[in-house]
């Protein structure tokens, strides 16, 4: 939709790189009614980094997203080890280093852990529905990152910088396919209903790219986007009146003025502003699903209702053509805990957390299943860092907390184009480090892009100085990923 | 074929015309020439080799920098034999396509090579570097933003339309296009236009009727003056400015704290715009004010440097911590190199710059200019007027607090020979542990004697801590402790140090504390530390300033989670909530010199002698506090047992004099409030160069200095590594400003360019590198860089020649004929029509209310609620309905990361990103936010409500409406059917209307 109209890049270097102002009006390729705005687009797709650069697999994206960092040798990364040396000293030659540089006893996993579904993928009790999709899973068991704080390591993971200022994850996709829908942004984001993760907005922002593609966080609670209706009501006979006498009004000016693209591009915005009106609030309301769809979910009972639907919501708005919707699972950090952040006693921070996405998550991608759209839609399941498989705790204490591990970390995908039920990398036999196909981010990334149809080194946008990348100057592709 | 980038290149291609033996591709390409090394060789090396063949870190040892390293060659021996390709290994690698990696020489380029060999390898000048020339790959030193200005007279075309020299370089490109220039924009156009520009505010229907009806012949000049004379003038071109330094109000990441004393820069800019003064001293105030200028507003505008974000969850890990510092250097070299050179310098914190030629050297000299450059606060020289009633109000406190002191010190007295009499030392505020180390180590209380570790000694000034390796620890508390108040009387002999505890309970795994920490969050401040920080908030108190003081601070936690802090028995800033904390018996103990741990190190070590200590079991109210304070440790007197001893009219005097004293302190704590968000000056570090960025891998040492690439002046500052840091600072701000760095000059006469025109000449204002636009007047723009330092680099003087131009003043229409051959308009045959931005928008809405406060300056307007969720601050938007929000938008606080409002929707940036450019999209949510914001709909009922107040009739509020929002009469046809939906739906929907129109939110 917004891609449709006009977005243009601030700095039209048509003395470079052959992109003109106009060429870069709009990166839309679908549904566009106006006439004069029809040879607008078609002129930018003639010409606008041929994307898709290749067939994609994936036609749009729900990421879900733990905040705090969830242990991976408690969920989906299995160390028989550390049951064996439970209570041992580490005897790694390295001392870690960590966030709280307090390197206690080792611990065993807190779950067990069973093989399930005729994958036989290891996942721990921790997660007991999303067992039951074990094979639609895509588990990656090697993931790495570059800071164990939790800002810089959240914002590596969307955006590949660990700095405020970088356009996320879900801003480079609507950047590069645009919408399918003109009713609904191309990036929505579902925060947890406890409150915004720390740093607010930023791990939503464009950075960079032009605000179209900024994630328009939906409001659990009332008008699901700000200024979608005024206030107060306003009668429908002056809304039309008023609507039909600003539309004259706009003709005027052309008529005084003369035609440019962007006054009439501001006309057909007004117009796709009013199906904004009745499509936002039609997709955001619940009621119309079945009672089994609602239970299934888990909107039934109190610790998986609110995330329950977050993930029911997801679905709608991938069916009406959301590119990217973005579920976060946490909030802030601090003390009491409300995200993944078990410094203190993993068992009761995990069990609470686990618990209020485990069913919808499962319920997600059965109903996408079932719906025939897991084809083409691939989910993405992630956190920041790891733990560590040592506590967090006095030397030679057995504490009950871990700290953040940056050096080794387990997270999944499922969908589109993957190779399901199946693992890829490891780490060492603790769960410490990966150490057989580490995957970074930027690998991630460009596996994620390359799904969607797009070559991470040719989805770029000029920013002072440089064509900027999700994947900086790094990324390869997982190829073993790939079905 | 090579795409030459350069005439000189493009001249080399066209001497060696190619003999035509390519019918077939397979063929080698034959020269018919002999070789040019400079011309045909020197280029591949450059582009294709140097990169992993020169410098420290060479490539299997192979040089390819000059013959001798050429002969002599690599690893794996001599790289070339002259006289015989086939010999040489060079050859051999090149041919077969093993170098360079990835992405093999085109058959040009090896036929260039092998003949060259063939010829004799013949090397003509001096060695090459990677530097040494643009390439198509790459800009050399010799690239066109790097060389001198040149001196350019305006080329003389005698035509109608020009008006001045601008229009003479405009004009004969126009002509060389073949492309019309457009007339002039008839008047009211061109008085909207030129007040937007200029102050970011609509004309008032006053102003555009003088100016229509002045029939003078410099009616439009007076204009101009009138507009650059306005103080609005400041605000409209210092908010372009916060945009260029990425002024932002809070600290982003993952605290994201406010900045609730950074505005002082803005105002700072907003002044120093509408005072003119001299570009070149507005950019050294900001690199470098605090030493060139600390009386005149130099230490708020070097705040300039630390406007960026800034990450304040300090991990305990060292690497960590020095990686984040090298962020923060990377934010602020880039800002200061794209701001004020329009250099990308950041991609060599990693590796030499891909394109432009700045090295790793050249980046890691820039961070040493800047290494002792930290975020922080500072307290600002006051106003004498205002140091004059300070002065006042201290003297007013000394004479009241000396009488209290009096009264009570009698009464005090009275009560210590009591106690000596009846030997009765455990009344008055009873502590359950207490030391005194100028006597010894034993706990005078009860048993929780200490122990020294590391250095620690004791000496008759008390605890002697090193802030290395010494700290005390006591035995194991006997019973479990809640409520509790630490004390301690302490010398802080290093003011600079970060983190250290003076006395901290803690479990005694070292992980749960509570502690009195010096300087941890806060340079010079004293703070509750706890685990986390969970227990910690800012008590907004002055900073420590004399390392001598012999200083009482003492901090209470009580059962509802309050906490307080004293200074030498005064409160010590504000109180604040957080949850209690319970240290279990037998597992927790105290520890003193350091905050916390069971081991020392890091910044958790105190660095100073601390005389006593003790340790409550319950909250002291202020008057004990004090009252110890007073006491110095040696004697306790209860607030009871001192009132008890006091008369009752002495008991009336005390409370009305502390009441005075509290009083006078608030007071005086209003005007002394001086501390602002700014630069502060550490000891700077000698700075090596970080190999691969990485903090791990130290690679040369470099002195502080400029960029290399700049030849024409000299980029050695003359310092020392480890010279001082102001000397770094004011060397890096003279060689910036320096009249003859070409870049210096060209840039922001093309920033100034393109906010008149909405794109600069150099279409990328914080790029002049190879990655940017190339000017398409250069000469334009270097006659514009030497008139601005011809007038006292008067900005002014730039914008009036600027907007007084017939350029600048051309009509907006279309014209398809031009269009066709400059679609852009980067020529100038028109003026681009713009979109009002958010903060010109929200402007207009409430000039045309009548509603604008025009200030200017102050603290500022907030249009969200701060508050703070498990140690992160949030900012939700509010409504916006108070007078004193209706300010112009550049004074509205602006933290990173804030929930969406409609200036976000209308493309303001995130003040986390340098923005040398804003976007201009269209957007439903922009539709959507005109229509139904809060704001928008208040402004309209307000700009009904006085039309009305001001004309009767519907026509006449049509016509006046029309004048605001337009800037001009409105037609017959408008005011027709504008009536009827007055009257039937009212003079406010028809406001909204207005609003969301087209003829509003764009300048023509």
């Amino acid at each position: 939709m917004f891609d449709n109209i006009k977005s243009t890049q601030p700095a039209s270097r048509n003395d470079l790189a052959g992109c003109s102002r106009r060429e870069l009006l709009s990166f839309g390729t679908f549904g566009l009614t106006g006439a004069a705005l029809s040879s607008l687009v078609s002129a930018s797709q003639k010409s606008h980094r041929n994307i898709p650069h290749f067939v994609p697999k994936a036609k749009r994206v729900v990421h879900i997203c733990l905040m705090g960092g969830m242990s991976h040798i408690d969920s989906f990364d299995y160390k028989p080890e550390l049951a064996k040396l439970h209570g041992k000293e580490l005897q790694y030659e390295e001392r870690p280093a960590t966030f709280f540089n307090r390197i206690g006893l080792i611990r065993k996993n807190d779950w067990g852990f069973k093989q399930h579904g005729e994958s036989g993928l290891w996942v721990s009790d921790l997660f007991p529905n999303l067992a039951t999709v074990a094979d639609d899973l895509t588990v990656i068991n090697s993931m790495v990152a570059d800071s164990a704080n939790h800002t810089p390591a959240t914002f590596q993971q969307n955006t590949g910088f660990q700095l405020n200022g970088f356009p996320v994850m879900g801003s480079w996709i609507s950047y590069g396919l645009g919408s399918e829908t003109e009713d609904l942004p191309a990036y929505v984001v579902l925060p947890d209903a406890r409150g915004y993760p720390a740093g607010g907005t930023i791990n939503w922002s464009n950075g960079f790219l032009p605000s179209v593609h900024q994630g328009v966080a939906f409001n659990s609670q009332g008008t699901p986007i700000p200024d979608l209706f005024p206030p107060d009501a306003i009668a429908a006979e002056t809304e039309a009146s008023s609507r039909k006498l600003l539309a004259e009004m706009n003709q005027n000016d052309l008529a005084r003025y003369g035609t440019e693209d962007t006054l009439l591009a501001r006309i057909r915005s007004h117009e796709l502003a009013a199906q904004m009106q009745l499509t936002v609030p039609e997709v955001t309301n619940l009621e119309n699903e079945t009672k089994a769809t609602r239970r299934m979910y888990g909107l039934d009972k109190e610790p998986t209702a609110e995330f329950g639907k977050n993930c029911l919501l997801s679905r709608r708005l991938l069916e009406k053509g959301v590119r990217f919707v973005q579920i976060i699972s946490g909030g802030s950090f601090g003390s009491p805990r409300i995200n993944w952040d078990g410094h203190e006693d993993m068992v009761q921070n995990h069990n609470r957390e686990a618990e209020r996405i485990d069913q919808p998550v499962a319920a997600l991608i059965k109903d996408l299943k079932q719906r025939s759209m897991l084809e083409d839609t691939l989910i993405l399941f992630t956190t920041e860092f790891g733990r560590t498989p040592y506590t967090q705790a006095g030397d030679g204490e057995l504490g009950a907390g871990r700290d953040h591990n940056m050096y080794g970390f387990s997270l999944f995908m499922a969908g589109a184009g993957l190779k399901s039920g199946t693992n890829y990398g490891e780490t060492d036999e603790l769960g410490w480090k990966s150490v057989k196909d580490q995957v970074h981010w930027y690998d991630f990334h460009a596996t994620v892009l390359h799904l969607l149809g797009m070559d991470h080194e040719k989805l770029t946008f000029y920013h002072n100085g440089i064509e900027r990348r999700l994947t900086n100057v790094h990324g390869n592709v997982i190829k073993e990923l790939l079905a | 074929m090579m795409t030459p980038r350069n005439p000189a290149t493009a001249r080399s291609v066209l001497l060696n015309q190619l003999v035509a033996l390519l019918a077939i591709c397979q063929l080698t390409p034959v020269y018919a020439e002999p070789i040019k090394f400079q011309e045909q060789i020197a280029p591949i090396l450059v582009s294709r080799c140097l990169q992993c063949h020169q410098g420290s870190d060479l490539q299997g040892g192979l040089n390819l920098t000059d013959l001798s390293s050429l002969m002599q060659g690599g690893d794996s021996g001599a790289a070339i034999v002259a006289g015989s390709a086939t010999k040489s290994l060079l050859w051999e690698r090149v041919r077969s396509d093993e170098m360079p990696p990835d992405n093999p020489l085109t058959n040009h380029e090896k036929a260039a090579i092998e003949q060259w060999i063939e010829e004799g390898a013949v090397w003509e000048g001096s060695p090459i570097d990677l530097f040494s020339i643009t390439t198509d790959q790459r800009a050399g030193r010799d690239w066109w933003s790097l060389q001198p200005l040149q001196k350019v007279e305006p080329p003389s075309f005698d035509s109608g339309w020009t008006r001045n020299s601008i229009d003479q370089f405009i004009y004969q490109n126009l002509l060389a296009k073949q492309i019309e220039p457009s007339t002039e924009a008839d008047r009211r156009t061109l008085i909207r236009r030129l007040t937007y520009d200029l102050i970011g505010l609509p004309p008032t229907p006053r102003e555009v009727e003088i100016f229509t009806q002045d029939t003078s012949d410099n009616a439009y000049e007076k204009l101009v003056d009138r507009l650059l004379n306005s103080p609005h003038y400041g605000e409209r071109w210092g908010r372009h400015w916060l945009d260029v330094v990425h002024f932002g109000e809070s600290n982003g990441f993952e605290y994201n704290q406010p900045r609730n004393n950074a505005w002082p820069y803005r105002n700072w800019v907003i002044n120093s715009l509408n005072d003119d003064m001299p570009y070149d001293e507005f950019v050294r105030q900001q690199i470098a004010g605090d030493i060139l200028a600390p009386d005149s507003g130099g230490t708020i505008a070097v705040a300039c440097l630390v406007t960026g974000p800034h990450n304040t969850t300090k991990p305990s890990n060292d690497t960590m911590r020095k990686t984040m510092r090298q962020d923060e250097m990377e934010d602020m070299v880039g800002m200061v190199n794209q701001a004020f050179l329009g250099m990308t310098t950041n991609c060599a914190r990693c590796h030499d710059h891909k394109f432009d030629p700045i090295s790793s050297s050249d980046y890691y000299s820039m961070v040493s200019a800047l290494a002792g450059v930290e975020f922080g606060e500072r307290d600002i020289p006051l106003d004498p007027n205002t140091v004059q009633k300070a002065k006042q109000l201290k003297a007013q406190i000394n004479e009241l607090t000396l009488t209290l002191n009096t009264l009570e010190q009698e009464a005090r007295d009275a009560v210590v020979r009591q106690q000596v009499e009846e030997a009765n030392p455990n009344s008055g505020p009873q502590p359950i542990a207490a030391w005194n180390f100028q006597a010894d180590l034993s706990d005078q209380i009860g048993e929780l004697d200490v122990t020294l570790f590391g250095t620690a000694k004791r000496d008759t000034q008390g605890l002697v801590l090193d802030g290395m390796t010494a700290f005390a620890r006591t035995e194991r508390l006997t019973q479990p402790l809640s409520e509790k108040t630490l004390e301690a009387w302490v010398r802080v002999e290093d003011l600079n140090q970060q983190g250290g505890g003076v006395i901290s309970v803690q479990s005694s795994d070292g992980v749960v504390f509570d502690a009195i920490v010096f300087a941890e969050r806060e340079p010079k401040r004293w703070m509750a530390g706890s685990n986390g920080f969970s227990r910690y908030e800012s008590f907004a108190a002055s900073n420590e300033t004399d390392p001598k003081n012999l200083i009482h601070i003492a901090i209470t936690y009580a059962a509802d989670g309050k906490i307080s802090g004293y200074r030498n028995g005064f409160p010590y800033g504000n109180s604040y909530t957080k949850n209690l904390v319970t240290f279990a018996a037998e597992s927790s103990e105290v520890v003193l010199g350091l905050r916390h741990g069971v081991e020392a190190g890091g910044n958790r070590m105190f660095r100073g002698t601390i005389a006593q200590a003790r340790l409550y079991d319950r909250v002291l109210s202020a008057e004990e506090v004090a009252a110890s304070a007073q006491s110095n440790g040696i004697h306790v007197v209860t607030e009871a047992e001192l009132v008890a001893q006091l008369t009752p009219r002495k008991r009336d005097k005390r409370v009305q004099l502390i009441q005075q004293i509290k009083q006078t302190h608030e007071m005086l704590k209003g005007i002394e409030n001086n501390s602002v968000w700014t630069a502060l000056s550490i000891p700077a570090a000698t700075v090596n160069v970080l190999v691969r960025g990485n903090v791990l891998r130290e690679g040369d040492v470099v002195s502080p200095r400029g960029l290399s690439a700049i030849q024409i002046i000299e980029s050695d500052f003359g310092l020392k590594p480890d010279a001082a840091e102001q000397d770094r600072r004011l060397q890096l701000a003279r060689w910036i400003t320096d009249p003859n760095n070409p870049l210096f000059s060209r840039v922001i006469v093309n920033r100034i360019w393109h906010y008149h025109f909405g794109i600069g000449m150099v279409s990328t204002p914080n790029d002049f590198g190879f990655n940017g636009g190339k000017p398409t007047h250069p000469l334009l723009l270097d006659w514009l860089a030497s008139e601005l330092q011809e007038n006292q680099w008067s900005l002014k003087h730039l914008h009036r020649l600027i907007v007084t131009s017939a350029t600048y003043r051309q009509a907006s229409k279309m014209n398809s004929k031009a269009a066709a051959i400059d679609s852009e308009n980067r020529y100038l045959w028109r003026k681009t029509p713009t979109r009002l931005e958010g903060e010109a928008l929200r402007d207009s809405l409430l000039a045309i209310a009548g509603k604008l406060d025009p200030r200017i300056g102050g603290k500022g307007y907030r249009d969200m609620k701060e508050y703070k969720y498990k140690g992160s601050h949030f900012y939700d938007p509010i409504p916006q309905n108070q007078p004193e929000q209706f300010r112009r938008t550049i004074y509205r606080f602006s933290p990173r990361g804030a929930k969406r409002t409609m200036l976000d929707t209308f493309d303001c940036p995130d003040p986390s990103t340098l923005t040398p450019q804003r976007a201009e999209t269209t957007t439903p949510l922009q539709s959507l936010a005109l229509m139904n914001n809060e704001f928008v709909l208040e402004m309209a009922q307000a700009t009904a409500k006085d039309l009305e107040t001001h004309q009767t009739s519907p026509k006449d509020q049509v016509r006046e409406l029309i004048r605001r929002a337009y800037s001009r009469e409105a037609e017959q046809q408008e005011i027709e059917r504008a009536v009827p939906f007055i009257q039937k739906h009212g003079l406010s929907a028809y406001c909204r209307v207005v609003f969301n129109s087209n003829e509003l939110l764009y300048v023509r």
